[in-house]
């Protein structure tokens, strides 16, 4: 037996020695997000919610992809039992125990299951949004660990030795250290980083429950604005980067990418990871659409946007801050909030807005509208219907909020639509009409931050005038702004979409509609209303309760595809292969609904203007309306 | 969407009275009072286009202040008493319920009316001179007429006030008294009313001062007036924009109304409502000048018959409110169309002038292609569905059966059209081969369009047989066959004349000498005369009646007869196609003078008649004896506006409309068409 014993000693010492690796390889990637800025974090609430924020959160994203959930689950569960078994026998005891190693062989056993599922997804033949390069290697070295594991587990149950124990062990040492160097710059670094990611996320608010979406106000005052570079970043920030698995699960979800425009969420969050350190290995996913190559200077200190850089300003100016990737991540990065701080610095820094937005932007600035248009011109729209004013009564059950789509003559009807419901249901409701201004929106999503604070506290402060209960609006992007961004600046009201303010009139029997069975409809849900608010279930059940005969699409709720509205993206411009309302119009036309609702002007603006578009476009309030007429 | 659509639809306020849009109707007559009141026929005309989401509606074109000018004669309105303020509060209800402004035209129209009518009193002018349209010598008035009229004038202000009116305007076009002051073409007085244009403009004055001190300030008040009077001793283009900067700068008027020309003649009243001969928006210049030099709202109408005009000429500044009178009678749906994103399905106005010329021979404004407008109590503008889903078969594509089709479509009913020929239109598709009568195709056009959109089984080049319309076991079928043109009674006719239709289709294509004989006095005759004469034919136009073109109304017959005279056709009235005989190559065609019986010969290259037609009814025979009805509409039912009295559990009913019945016109087509179907 003594021929057995260093076996034992040394199988749990590999173990032992790969956590040492890996702490060491961690560490040192670690000291790299030191440049970053400070950054508040709960540790002790993060340490204590790890768990569930891993089991529940993050499995809840990971499981939409039924193969990958096993895979993980196996691989990972089956990785960790297998090593923290094996690092336990380092005490005699337990070593000792033969049946002990059943079950470490087991745990190895499972492993190696897994390790071969990993290996399905990338051989013969990688699946297409998955990453090369170093995370081809992966498969191999978790098989050798597992193999190597569960043979060197065997022969220690069996009480065997012979020349298969150093083979084995040889195997299981070349696979365990392999990974556990990997933790640096390979696959395994997102175990590590995105376990200390969950821990230290920057929106812990998005595990409780609630949609915590906000973006963070930015000080004006503060020496630097936006981020210009990696060391601008605040260090969770560029831990939470480093957190990314390549999975390319974002690249599926961005409408950009979709369009070809020069957007890839995974290779933006890889250029942020790469950016950080010369070190790193090349990008082996697919690149941003256009060919443009992508490399740049490295370094924290090195800049992120410009032509010669990392990232091409089109890049940046091609996200319409939809969130779907940020839906999709299973790592629970937060791709948007990127965007928004780079778009600061370009914007507030460099004076870098894209030419097509700076109009928009100065009218925002100066005229507190992006068409530079009249204030007092939003409720042209009106026009007959004798909109009351907040100004002339100081108070009322609901302040109705027009936004940006009372200008346009479009989606004025859908507003004519809204107001005609509020009166038969005899809603008390006032509009502030000279007196509103742009949310500032736009402007915030392009990374002016300054106009957007300006136009809040100036909204705000018109807003505490008046007396009202809720406030409602057919804007997705004006009701995020004011129900989720304007706390922050002192403005806190309750705010409601129009489609849940009409759904409570129809359950409050104050809308009485027919039903419209021969309408075939299938709903497009706003991302500033899914994605931002979690709201998805209101416009369903209005279209339920009028009797149109709805269908899905195949990506709906709060993974449906952005009509490519948001952001500033219609202003912004950036040239792609397609257009993403062409794409989104196409899925449409696969339910065979002859209309798609719709519960935002940006969605309508987008979609109505698809050229040889067969559904209609009709707002949720229109079809309503429609279906309260024939009731009558 | 049209370019500029968002400059149409914006508000505009004026003294506090906001309209909802620059888009409105002028006020005009379309002989629908009754008493001298606008009752309900009127109303539901005007509460339509308010529903149709028009800003602006004026009604009363002329309505008359005092007993001198009389209204009844056109079934106008009288605001000379007190008697109307009722009618008033209610028709301002029934505009403004749908949102809409309502104001009305105040007038008196001195010389240019009757003294033989109403009241029996003479007519009154600043001078006495005779008005060539009224025929009537004026009394050349007094200081108290002045006085009294300028009374008047003022207690009707009062009067559109109390009954709730948005606002009102005074007429100073056309040639009423306001203008009859200004003019010096009519006033050549030598007293302070007189003389230099501070002194012609002086009654007019006085007359907006009167109104603006008894109907308060406040109350929107405007003028209608010509940018230029286009006659040597009338106002010119300057004297308008002196008088129209006058008025504004006095602060007498919160709007100008502005058109084209006066009516002082046939060929005046033409021009100054423009047919379809002339461009769109011919003098959108006059407006364009005088906003210029004013600070008030600039209002013009003269032909503006599409939105995509309209909108220009609000967006590039030429008007602040564009007047779309006609194309409302088209389609008084026509702004919420254009809001709603459905400019497409707009009826547009082709400018044919049937609502206006049925006015001046005493008759009412009716639409030639929209029968439902000022018949808004029986007929419908938006089709309601029908309970039951019918197989209904029309025959022949033509405007009544175009209609009918689009009807039954709307009614929800599945239809099959058949059309014989490679084309839909009917007659209409000869008509607009004519000239400046081109724009009769937008009638077809617009059927066509929505006959497409509802998903009617158009089948062209397919002629329907009793089998084939019986293969679709029809509930209802309705015949459209329409006419064929006929070739007269006149001996010889039948072998040796040909028909304005066989010209205009190019069947036939005279060359030579022509001699055109007519025996309907309509359109056709004289454009097919118009249309030879200029392809170089000598014509000479020969017809029955005491005028060529005598039926066609005094918008267009105008325009036949100067474009006739232009080109030398020579026109033979009170004649009568007695012979056509064959003489070598050419024709003798023996006329009588209808007065003097007395007999003339022509040796032509070829004899042109118009008969109009008679019906294509072969295929109605066919199918008559199968029916449940015999082919018979039950006329009772009709009139009142209810469904057939058939059973169609029984069998299919059959109907006739259109000229496959009788030869008429487009517009009875259409409404054989709307009445019969909007029930089935």
């Amino acid at each position: 037996m003594t021929s057995l014993m260093p076996l034992t000693t040394v199988f749990p010492g590999l173990v032992w020695l790969m956590a040492a690796l890996a702490l060491v390889q961690g560490l040192r990637r670690a000291a790299l997000w030191r440049v970053g800025a400070a950054a508040p974090v709960a540790w002790l609430d993060g340490l204590a919610k790890l768990p569930r924020r891993y089991l529940v959160d993050v499995h809840h994203v990971v499981a939409r992809n039924a193969y990958a959930s096993r895979m993980h689950a196996v691989v990972a569960g089956g990785l960790l039992a297998a090593s923290i078994l094996t690092a336990l026998a380092i005490l005699p005891p337990i070593a000792g125990f033969r049946p002990y190693w059943l079950v470490v062989a087991l745990a190895f056993g499972v492993t190696a299951i897994g390790s071969l599922l990993v290996g399905a997804r990338r051989y013969p033949e990688k699946q297409k949004r998955l990453s090369a390069g170093r995370f081809q290697i992966l498969p191999f070295l978790l098989v050798a660990y597992a193999v190597g594991g569960t043979a060197t587990a065997l022969l220690l149950a069996l009480g065997v030795g012979g020349v298969f124990a150093p083979l084995a062990l040889a195997l299981a040492a070349a696979g365990g250290l392999g990974l556990a160097f990997e933790v640096r710059h390979g696959p395994m670094r997102h175990a590590a980083a995105g376990a200390l990611h969950l821990v230290a996320h920057p929106r812990p608010g998005r595990f409780e429950g609630r949609p915590d979406t906000a973006l963070q106000p930015l000080d004006l005052d503060a020496p630097r604005l936006g981020s210009e570079m990696p060391a601008d970043f605040t260090w969770n920030r560029l831990l939470s980067y480093d957190a990314c698995v390549s999975c390319g699960r974002c690249e599926i979800a961005c409408p950009a990418f979709a369009a070809g425009q020069p957007l890839n969420p995974k290779k933006l969050i890889q250029d942020l990871v790469a950016g950080l350190s010369p070190a790193e290995p090349a990008y082996a996913g697919n690149p941003y659409p256009g060919g443009r190559a992508g490399e740049g200077e490295r370094g924290p200190l090195a800049r992120l946007i410009g032509p010669d850089a990392r990232i091409h300003p089109d890049t940046l100016w091609s996200c319409t801050t939809c969130r779907a990737c940020v839906e999709e991540c299973p790592m629970m990065i937060e791709h948007v909030d990127a965007v928004v701080s780079l778009r600061r610095h370009e914007t507030l820094e460099r004076g870098a807005l894209p030419e097509k937005a700076v109009g928009p932007v100065t009218e925002l600035r100066q005229a507190g509208e992006p068409g530079g248009r009249p204030l007092a011109a939003r409720t042209d729209f009106a026009a007959g219907l004798d909109l009351p004013l907040m100004a002339g009564r100081e108070r009322a059950a609901v302040l109705l909020w027009l936004g940006e789509g009372a200008y346009d003559l479009r989606y004025g009807r859908t507003l004519r639509a809204l107001v005609r419901l509020l009166r038969e249901a005899g809603v008390d409701f006032a509009v502030l009409g000279p007196e509103e201004r742009d949310t500032g929106d736009l402007a915030r999503r392009l990374g002016d931050e300054a106009t957007f604070q300006a136009l809040a506290r100036e909204n705000v402060a018109t807003l505490r005038k008046y007396r009202f209960e809720r406030i409602v609006t057919a804007d997705p992007h004006a009701l995020h702004a004011l129900r989720n961004e304007y706390p922050a600046f002192g403005g806190r009201f309750a705010v409601i979409h129009h489609t849940a303010f009409l759904l409570e009139l129809i359950r409050g029997g104050k809308l009485n509609p027919g039903r419209l069975p021969d309408l075939a409809v299938t709903y497009h849900d706003p991302c500033y209303l899914a994605r931002y608010n979690g709201e998805t279930e209101a416009p369903r059940a209005v279209l339920d309760a009028i009797g149109v005969a709805r269908s899905e699409m195949a990506r709906s709720g709060r993974r449906a595809m952005c009509c490519g509205g948001g952001g500033g993206a219609p202003v912004s411009d950036v040239p792609g292969e397609r257009r993403i309302p062409d794409l989104r119009m196409a899925q449409a036309a696969e339910t065979g609904a002859g209309i798609v609702a719709v519960a935002c002007p940006s969605c309508t603006a987008m979609l109505e203007g698809v050229p040889d578009r067969r559904a209609e476009i009709r707002d949720v309030a229109e079809l309503l309306l429609q279906a309260v007429e024939a009731g009558r | 969407m049209i370019a500029n659509a968002d400059a149409l639809l914006k508000p505009l306020t004026i003294k506090g009275l906001t309209i909802r849009n620059r888009v409105m109707s002028t006020s005009h007559a379309p002989g629908y009072g009754r008493d001298g009141k606008p009752q309900e026929r009127y109303q539901l005309y005007h509460a339509e286009k308010a529903r149709g989401g028009i800003g602006l509606t004026m009604f009363g074109g002329s309505s008359s202040v005092a007993p001198d000018s009389p209204a009844a004669p056109w079934n106008q309105i009288s605001v000379a008493d007190d008697a109307v303020i009722p009618f008033f509060r209610q028709f301002s209800d029934r505009v403004h319920a749908h949102g809409g402004k309502l104001m009305i035209q105040l007038t008196h129209m001195g010389r240019r009316t009757k003294w033989d009518t109403e009241h029996w009193l003479p007519t009154v002018s600043p001078s006495p001179r005779r008005e060539p349209a009224s025929r009537t010598i004026p009394k050349e008035m007094e200081e108290e007429d002045i006085a009294r009229i300028v009374k008047s004038f003022a207690e009707a202000a009062r009067r559109c006030r109390e009954g709730g009116l948005d606002g009102c305007e005074v007429s100073a076009a056309h040639g009423h008294l306001i203008d009859q002051f200004w003019s010096p073409s009519v006033n050549q007085r030598t007293d302070k009313y007189g003389g230099s244009l501070e002194n012609r403009m002086r009654f007019g004055i006085e007359v907006l001062e009167a109104m603006r001190a008894e109907a308060g300030d406040d109350y929107v008040i405007g003028i209608r007036m010509s940018g230029d009077e286009m006659i040597a001793d009338g106002l010119s283009q300057e004297d308008c924009v002196a008088i129209a900067s006058e008025y504004a700068r006095r602060g007498l008027v919160d709007f100008l109304n502005i058109l084209g020309g006066q009516a002082r003649d046939h060929i005046a009243h033409a021009i100054s409502l423009p047919n379809m001969s002339f461009p769109v928006a011919p003098f959108l210049f006059l407006p364009s000048a005088i906003k210029r030099e004013v600070d008030v709202p600039v209002f013009h109408a003269q032909r503006v018959t599409d939105l995509a005009t309209a909108a220009r000429a609000v967006a590039e500044g030429h008007v602040d409110m564009v007047a779309m009178t006609r194309a409302h009678i088209a389609d008084p749906h026509l702004v919420k169309k254009l809001s709603e994103g459905r400019a497409d399905d707009i009826r547009q106005c082709v400018g044919a002038g049937y609502c206006i010329d049925r006015i001046y021979v005493g008759g009412d404004a009716l639409c030639i292609q929209n029968a439902a407008t000022g018949r808004e109590a029986t007929m419908p503008h938006e089709i309601r569905k029908a309970d039951l889903r019918r197989r209904v078969v029309v025959i022949g594509a033509g405007p009544g059966g175009l209609e009918a089709a689009r009807v039954c479509a709307e009614r929800g009913h599945a239809v099959v059209l058949f059309e014989k020929s490679g084309q839909a239109g009917g007659q209409i598709g000869l008509a607009s081969k004519a000239g400046w009568r081109e724009a009769m195709s937008g009638i077809t056009r617009w059927l066509v369009a929505q006959v497409t959109k509802l998903g009617v089984d158009l089948r062209l080049n397919t002629e329907a047989t009793e089998a084939a319309v019986l293969a679709e076991r029809p509930d209802v079928v309705i015949v459209a066959t329409g006419g064929t043109p006929f070739r007269g009674h006149a001996k010889g006719a039948s072998e040796h004349a040909v028909t304005t239709a066989e010209v205009l289709s190019g069947a036939v294509e005279p060359t030579g000498s022509v001699l055109l004989y007519d025996e309907m006095g309509q359109h056709n005759a004289s454009s097919v005369a118009e249309l030879l004469a200029k392809r170089g034919c000598l014509v000479e136009i020969a017809t029955h009646d005491r005028m060529i073109a005598e039926e066609v109304g005094t918008t267009n017959q105008p325009i036949h007869l100067r474009e006739l005279y232009k080109l030398g056709v020579v026109m033979s009235p009170n004649m009568e196609l007695i012979e056509i005989y064959p003489e070598g190559n050419r024709f003798v065609a023996a006329l009588r003078n209808t007065m003097t019986d007395a007999e003339e010969e022509r040796v032509v290259d070829r004899i042109v008649v118009d008969h109009g037609t008679l019906p294509v009814d072969g295929l109605y025979r066919a199918l008559k004896g199968a029916s449940i009805n015999r082919g018979q509409t039950d006329q009772d039912a009709l009139i009142r506006g209810e469904p057939q009295p058939y059973d169609l559990a029984k069998g299919y009913a059959l109907y006739r409309i259109g000229d496959a019945v009788a030869g008429r016109n487009i517009h009875a087509a259409i409404y054989d068409a709307l009445r019969l179907c909007k029930d089935i």
